[in-house]
């Protein structure tokens, strides 16, 4: 695996980093991706899958470590105030 | 210009190099983001650096900055007000991940219908040569939601300008899980949401609205209006009704993600393969 790969899945909520038109967002309850990216028939396409490829073993790595991964994440839930406008 | 004087509290002006906020020190959010954008700097702006890195504000006080802890776990996206895609450099790449260029945005509409825009608004400039875009949150109704002690907006809107046409008009869209959104005038949307955006045009350009571009990417479905000057009585657009929103996302649980994440693997895997 990629020994230069810093994006550590879960661990801040500052990173992001892109793959292809992928734009992928560290938070610590949940990465996100969105974007598109096409993975052609050619060396561009292959080292795109890789870095995908990383990326992904990666998250997958770091939820299967999770001792107690919860069937779904929890969310603080939002206050509520006035209007101050 | 703010014309409702309570959203002029706590505001400072901070002029990035690309794009210039008005930030609320009461909302901790941006109360618009202005940028100009023309067909040379978007081209430049077509190769994204690889990495960037949200951060809070630290030009602004403490007591008056969002901080990423204020976001972390609530189950809303930093929404960009001006989009880093439309920057040609790495700072002012870097500087529109700051905090004080951000909202707290449904991941569903950032992702859909809100990128959409930004992407006919990129898509307007390139073609017509220019165009002044103001973006910004709407804060309506009685009570608002909060997130740490970042307020959260109803709406979120957007206005061009475009010099070629001279014409202007305004999109608004809910802050829920939704893909539509509303096109009105300009001084229609000024009145609702108590800031003048473009101060320097005439009364008769923003009362007149615009055709806007329905060239907007996939995801946005159909609008509400084609034609400007016309804004939809949608009542839930004014009175945002109490949903469950944020926790829905969550529906799908992280077993089924993981699940999907290693069928994901497995089909790139595959594909390396041959």
């Amino acid at each position: 695996m990629n020994n230069d790969f810093d994006f550590k899945p879960y661990a801040n909520e500052s990173d992001v980093i892109r793959i292809g038109g992928l734009e992928i967002e560290n938070r610590v309850d949940r990465v996100s991706i969105t974007g598109d990216v096409v993975l052609t028939k050619d060396q561009t396409g292959l080292a795109l899958a890789r870095e995908l490829r990383t990326l992904l073993r990666h998250i997958v790595k770091s939820l299967e470590a999770e001792k107690k991964l919860p069937e779904t994440v929890e969310i603080k839930p939002a206050g509520e105030v006035d209007n101050p406008f | 210009m703010v014309s409702n004087p309570k959203l002029q509290a706590r505001t400072r002006e901070i002029c990035f190099e690309a794009f210039v906020v008005l930030h609320s020190g009461v909302s901790r959010t941006p109360l618009y983001a202005a940028e100009h954008l023309t067909r040379e700097n978007l081209k430049q702006a077509k190769v994204l650096p690889r990495k960037d890195s949200f951060h809070a504000e630290k030009s602004l006080p403490e007591n008056e900055r969002a901080e990423l802890d204020d976001y972390a776990r609530s189950g809303y996206d930093r929404g960009h007000m001006a989009p880093n895609a439309d920057f040609a450099n790495k700072t002012a790449q870097a500087e529109s991940f700051s905090l004080a260029n951000m909202v707290p945005q449904i991941h569903a509409n950032n992702a859909g219908v809100w990128a959409g825009l930004e992407g006919t608004a990129r898509d307007m400039a390139s073609a017509e040569g220019e165009l002044y875009v103001v973006s910004g949150p709407a804060f309506l109704g009685s009570k608002l939601k909060k997130v740490g002690n970042v307020m959260v907006p109803t709406h979120i809107w957007k206005v061009i300008y475009s010099p070629a046409q001279r014409r202007a008009g305004a999109y608004l869209v809910v802050n829920e899980d939704t893909q539509t959104y509303e096109t009105l005038t300009v001084s229609k949307l000024e009145k609702m949401i108590g800031v003048s955006v473009l101060p320097g045009l005439s009364q008769t350009v923003r009362d007149a609205g615009m055709t806007l571009s329905e060239s907007a990417a996939p995801p946005v479905r159909k609008p509400k209006t084609q034609e400007t000057g016309e804004v939809v009585q949608k009542k839930d657009a004014i009175t945002p009704k109490k949903d469950d929103t944020v926790q829905k996302k969550d529906d799908a649980g992280s077993g089924g993600f993981l699940r999907f994440l290693v069928q994901l693997i497995d089909v790139i895997g595959r594909a390396l393969k041959h």
